[in-house]
Parts: C-alpha cells; structure tokens; sequence
C-alpha cells in the first residue's frame, strides 16, 4: 500500500471506533430512562414465562455467535481464503437475520405490551436497536454482493472489516440491552 | 531599501487562489470553502437571531405588553432566539473556524473525511430552514430547554415539532463534524508534530469534539422520546400518565452543560493564538492551557444538576456545587495563563487584540457570576431570574461571540488575502464593548431585586434598569452592522495581506493568503515551538518563510501600486 492508502485505511479505522464510542451514548441515554421509568412505575410488571425468556435468550446467542463468524470472516480474507470468507460471512448474515426476525417478533408480541411506560421504553429500546440491526445488517449483504463479484481480498478488505466492526457495536449495544431488559 | 517593481508573490498567488463567490454557493470537499460556509452561513443566522431579540427587547422597554400580542408570541421570540444562537450561530461558526484552520495548522492537505466533512456543513441550512418555517405551523415556545411538560401538553404547535427534528439533524451534522476533526488531529499532522506542537486553538477544537461526541448522542435519545411523545403519543415526559418532567432535564443538561463548553472552548482556543501573536509573547503555559480543555471536558460531565437544584432532591446538591466550583479551576488556569501570556509583552492594540482583551476581561465576569451560581443557597435566590440571563451572556457573548470577532480580524487576512480595515474594527469593538456591558450587567441588578426571567409583563420598579438594558441592547444590535460592513468594505478595499501579516509561527500561515487548494506549496515545515516568539530561530525561520512566500502587509500596499519598501522587519521578534 501506499502511504496515502495507509493513511486513508488508519483514518478510517479511527473513524468508526470513534463512531462507535459516541454512537453508544444514544444506547445509554435509552438505558437511563429505562431504569428510571422500571424504578418509579407504580404497577408490578408481569413475570416472563419460558417462552417470552427463552426467545431473546436464542436471539442473544444467535447474535453473539454471528460475531464470532464475522470475526472468523475478516481473517479468513486476511489470508486471502475467499472461499472460507463467503462461507462464513453467509452464516453471519443468516444469524444476523435470525437474530432480527425474532427481534421484530417481539416488538410486536412481548409480556409489557399492556405495562403502560414501561411498555413504551421496551418497544423504543427494541425497536431502536432493530433499526441499527437492520441498516448494518444491509451493510452486511451489501459485502456479501460485492464479494459474490470478487470485489475483496487480503490487499483490499476495507468494506468487510467496516461490516464486522460496525456489526460488533450492534452486538454491543444489544447486550447492555439484554442485561438491563431481562437479566436485571 | 530596496524598491520592488515587479509585482509581489504574495499579490500573484493570491490572484492565482482567488475564489469566485459562486464557488462558494454550491457543494464543495475543500475544507476552506466549506469552513467558509458555515461562517457565512452561521453571520446570517446571527442577523436572524439577534432581530429576534431585538423585538424580544422592545416589548421589554416598558412593563406593559407593548409589541406582541401575548406571552406565546414572546415565548416564541425568545425560544427561537435561543435556539439560533446557539445551535446555527455560535456552535457551526466554530465548526467553520475549525473546519478552515485545523488542516492548515496541522501541515495536512484537507481534512480525513471531505466528502462527510461537507455532507455535515450541508445539513444545517436545511435544519434552520426547517426550524424557521415552524413560524407557519406554530412555533416553538417552550424555551431552548424545551422543557416537558411546557414542550409538549402546552405546545399544540407543529413548530415544536420541528424544532426538535432541526435540533436532532443539527445534533447529528455537529457529531460527523466532530468525529472528522478527532480522526484529522490524530492521524493527519505533519510528520514530526507531537500533540504539545499543535496550536492551542487545535486543542480547543479536539476537546470541543471529544465532548460533541460523548454528549450530543445522549441529547440524540432524549430527542427521540421527546418527539415520540408529541407525535406517538407515547408519554415518557408526561406526568399525568406516569411520566417524569425531570428526566427530560436531566438527559436534557446531561448534554447541554456540556454543550456551553462546546460553544466556548473554541474561543479558548482563539483566544491563546490571538493574545500570543499580538503580543509577541511566547504562551505562558502552554501544557497547562491544553491539558485544562480536557479536564474542562471531563469535567464538564459531572456538573449537568446545577441546573436543577431547586428541583433536584436536596442530598444530591452539594455534590453538584462541588462539582461545578471545581470546573473553575482549569478554567482559572487558563485566564491566568492568559494573563501571563500578555504580561510584559510587545502589545499591539489590533482589532483582533482588542476582541481578545474584551473577552478575557468580560468572560472572567461571566466566570465568577459562574461561581455564584453554583452556590446553591444563591442560586436557590436567583433561579430562573435575570442574574442568569446575564451570567450566560457574559459567557456566550462575552466569550464566544468576542472571541469570534477576535478570530475573524485575526484570521480574514488568511481567508480572503486581503487586510480588514482596522480602523472600522476599532469603532467595532469600542461600541461593542460597551453596549454590551451596559446590555447584561444591569441584568444583574434585575435577577438580585427579582425579575423572573422570560416574562413579557414586568413590575414597573424595573423598567429604568429594562430601559437601559433595551437601548444598549440596540446599539449592540447596530454596532454588528459596522462588523459585517467591514467584512464587505475590506473586501473592496483590497489591502494585500500576504502570507504572514502578523508574523505568526503557526503553519497556517506558512503559505500563501488565500491558501492554494492543497494548501501548501510541497511539505510545509513547522516551527517547533508555535509559540516561540522573540528568538533567534523564530527571526530566522520567519526571514526564510518571507524570502520563499514574499513579503506580508504592512511591507504590501494596494494592488495598483505593486511597489513596496522591503525593508528588515521591526517587529520586536
């Protein structure tokens, strides 16, 4: 690479850790509320049963592991290994989607949805995270054509590790949820 | 002496770099145009935010309702006043500064993302627009704060409405600003230049942008439930169907404490070049200013509940006074700095070090008041009264606005390639000075005897203070009028700046004015003390930058006569 091409992939890269940092914040200020509104709402809120536990609990595994494989998938276009890269980077995108479809499904069908503020602040936090999970998780199929077409390698990978990056902060940003929406 | 004939490098390659106006009106990745645009962009908004006070103080001239037909016309005045100032006058014309000087002051070519860098200037004029046109679908009333429930069962309003999607895209253009300038400081100075050889206005702008970044997306999130409650009917904000009107405020002042420092450490940093440069004095201090921006900035996160301490349950009080009384301290660093820095120097009393002595000297007002403030049985006295008023005035008028005007004489010979006039400057600062302390000082007197803030209907014992206030308030309106007509005049006049009219160390002005559009002609060099004024190595690296760019003013004259004494500097260097 050039020193200019260096330049350009370092600021980069410095650009969506920063993003990443402050991007957080929004999470956190949706976290806040949360616990405010769960600490001052005057009704008890349901109990979850197996089910209504059991499905984020399978969404969280399945996006947990989706980061795993798109690690996996950048290092395998590291080594220029195409082949294991479209393997992986398909299983990321199909976890990914599983992990989304299930998310939607309980947007729509959840235990609060009759908890009055606290049913509010859980539909915004799920579907907040939801509309990230979606635009990144474009980004990821968008990776997946443009590698259909050969358009990654181990000298020029910039789009893939961008994906991963910015996928790895969907997954951050939904586990500080999962914590406080159903572990706390 | 010798005379020079033949026309000046410094007046070629400006001809060479000048830009048409048109240039200037359409989308651009060059970061000196777009810093050019949201100067000139955030000056129009100033004209319509100050208008609007302007109005704001007529009705206040006497106690009765005189102007406006009721309190939400006035409410409407003085939110939109606010909010213009603020969020399309104050915070994007640093944003231009910045956006113009720190590739220039770092040796780099442009900024690491000009393609963003322009997409964020270009989201503000529609986010005014859109803000503004609120005046045809209600307009927003609920103050600045916008607080809940006044900005939501009490605003039927679509204008609120909007006002919170404008403050939402104004938030998001401010965070790819500033996420720009981290990735451009950390990884685009010139080879060899550590972080203490940055400038100090480089500093100011990198803890700005450390702050915009950590603050604006939490004010992102309250946003988003604010104008889910108007439009979703969901009720987050809304007391009656359990909500908390408290929590708005605190992930309200979670960001916009902040945001005050956002609006003048850029000024700070102004400042620190203005006051060295102009008076040939190396800075006093100049880890301690850097390294105080960003204590400022860490600071600046624990102090958001001074805003609320007379709703704010009583055990958390003394910590937030505490807090807020230690943030004065890197803030006391720097005003001593400063005063070192001047201390024993060659002062030069220019426009731009007139701008720059005012801020110090109003800001300190603007401090102390500060100080007071953060006491709670004090500020349990004045609350929402018009010692506020004036406490934030000092800060953001007497700090940044002057710091701007001290920025923009300093640094116009850079922008355009031509001298502004100084002498228009000096009537400029003598009438804004003393308008301007005449505007908000009396407002101290008025919160202490107990006027309430936004209130359009008054007690007749205050009117003799409101008159004073009202007619100085005028005459600083006016005295911007000289400001934007020097711009013009000096424009017209074309008094040749060439590179270096203030003989100054820093790399922007180690090349031509204007700029070439790489900025510099091959590897610009940088002197290793920005500050180093009144040494051997300065005097020789300032011949050696003369003999390779040509001589500066006072040494170039008018364009028709493109004949100059080159004679040695005697400038005390």
């Amino acid at each position: 690479m050039t020193r200019e091409e260096l330049l350009a992939l370092k600021n980069k890269r410095t650009l969506v850790t920063a993003f990443q940092i402050s991007w957080i914040m929004v999470f956190v200020c949706l976290i806040v509320v949360c616990l405010q509104i769960r600490g001052t709402v005057s009704t008890a809120l349901p109990a979850l049963n197996a089910v209504d536990f059991g499905v984020p609990l399978l969404a969280t595994l399945a996006i947990i592991a989706s980061g795993v494989t798109a690690w996996k998938a950048e290092a395998a276009i590291r080594r220029d290994d195409r082949a294991g890269f479209m393997n992986l980077w398909r299983l990321t995108i199909a976890l990914s989607g599983s992990f989304l479809a299930i998310m939607i499904g309980v947007f729509f069908f959840n235990p609060y949805l009759e908890s009055g503020l606290y049913g509010q602040i859980f539909r915004v936090m799920i579907g907040y995270h939801a509309i990230h999970a979606m635009a990144i998780g474009w980004w990821l199929v968008q990776v997946y054509l443009n590698a259909r077409s050969g358009m990654y390698s181990a000298r020029a990978y910039w789009g893939v590790e961008a994906g991963a990056r910015l996928w790895y902060f969907v997954i951050v940003a939904w586990l500080m949820f999962y914590v406080v929406l159903y572990l706390m | 002496m010798a005379t020079v004939t033949a026309p000046l490098p410094g007046v070629q390659s400006h001809e060479e770099n000048k830009l048409r106006i048109s240039d200037y009106l359409k989308w651009s990745v060059d970061h000196k145009i777009i810093g050019v645009q949201y100067m000139v962009t955030s000056l129009i908004f100033f004209v319509i935010g100050g208008a609007l006070v302007m109005l704001v103080r007529w009705e206040l001239l006497t106690p009765a309702l005189d102007l406006v037909q009721d309190g939400t016309q006035f409410n409407q005045l003085f939110t939109m006043h606010a909010t213009v100032m603020i969020f399309l006058w104050i915070i994007p014309m640093f944003a231009g500064f910045g956006n113009y000087l720190i590739p220039l002051m770092l040796g780099a070519k442009d900024m690491a993302f000009p393609w963003l860098n322009a997409l964020a200037f270009w989201m503000i004029p529609p986010a005014g627009i859109l803000m503004l046109l609120g005046y045809f679908a209600g307009q927003a009333e609920a103050g600045w704060t916008s607080y809940p429930p006044l900005s939501t069962l009490f605003s039927p309003g679509d204008g609120q409405t909007m006002w919170a999607i404008a403050i939402h895209v104004l938030g998001l253009s401010s965070i790819l600003g500033a996420l720009n300038f981290i990735v451009t400081i950390r990884n685009m100075r010139a080879e060899g230049m550590g972080y203490f050889q940055m400038p100090l206005f480089v500093w100011g702008i990198l803890a700005t942008s450390l702050i915009i970044v950590m603050a604006t997306p939490f004010l992102a999130g309250g946003l988003t439930l604010l104008i889910l409650d108007r439009v979703a009917g969901t009720a987050f904000f809304n007391p009656a169907q359990g909500g908390d009107v408290l929590l708005w405020q605190n992930v309200f002042w979670f960001y916009s404490h902040p945001a005050v420092y956002i609006m003048v450490m850029p000024g700070f940093g102004i400042l620190s070049e203005v006051l060295s440069a102009h008076s040939r004095k190396s800075i006093f201090g100049y880890r301690a200013i850097a390294l105080s921006s960003l204590a400022i900035a860490l600071l600046g996160f624990t102090v958001w509940a001074h805003h609320m301490f007379t709703s704010l349950m009583p055990s958390l009080r003394i910590p937030f006074m505490l807090t807020s009384m230690i943030i004065a301290v890197p803030t006391g660093i720097k005003i001593f700095s400063w005063i070192g820095t001047i201390w024993g120097g060659k002062i030069r009393l220019t426009s731009a070090m007139l701008f720059g002595l005012g801020f110090l000297s109003m800001f300190v007002i603007g401090g102390i008041s500060g100080v007071m403030v953060a006491a709670v049985p004090f500020d349990l006295h004045v609350h929402d009264t018009y010692f506020v008023v004036s406490h934030f005035h000092f800060v953001l008028y007497g700090g940044s606005v002057l710091a701007i005007y001290a920025g923009v004489y300093h640094w116009y010979p850079k922008i355009t390639g031509y001298m502004m006039d100084e002498r228009l400057g000096k009537i400029h600062f003598w009438i804004t000075y003393i308008a301007f302390f005449f505007t908000f000082f009396p407002m101290h007197m008025l919160g202490m005897l107990g006027m309430p803030r936004r209130v359009a209907v008054y007690a007749p014992e205050f009117q003799s203070l409101n008159a004073i206030v009202s007619i100085s308030a005028f005459v600083l309106g006016l005295s911007t009028f000289i400001f934007l007509y020097n711009l013009v005049y000096s424009l017209y006049k074309k008094r040749i700046a060439g590179p270096n009219p203030w003989r100054v160390l820093t790399l922007e002005w180690a090349t031509d004015s204007p700029p070439p559009a790489h900025n510099f002609h091959g590897d610009p060099v940088f002197f290793k003390n920005p500050y180093g004024f009144g040494t051997e190595a300065a005097y020789r690296y300032l011949e050696e930058q003369e003999k390779e760019l040509g001589p500066s003013y006072p040494y170039t004259m008018e364009p028709e006569k493109r004949s100059v004494v080159t004679a040695p500097a005697s400038t005390g260097d």
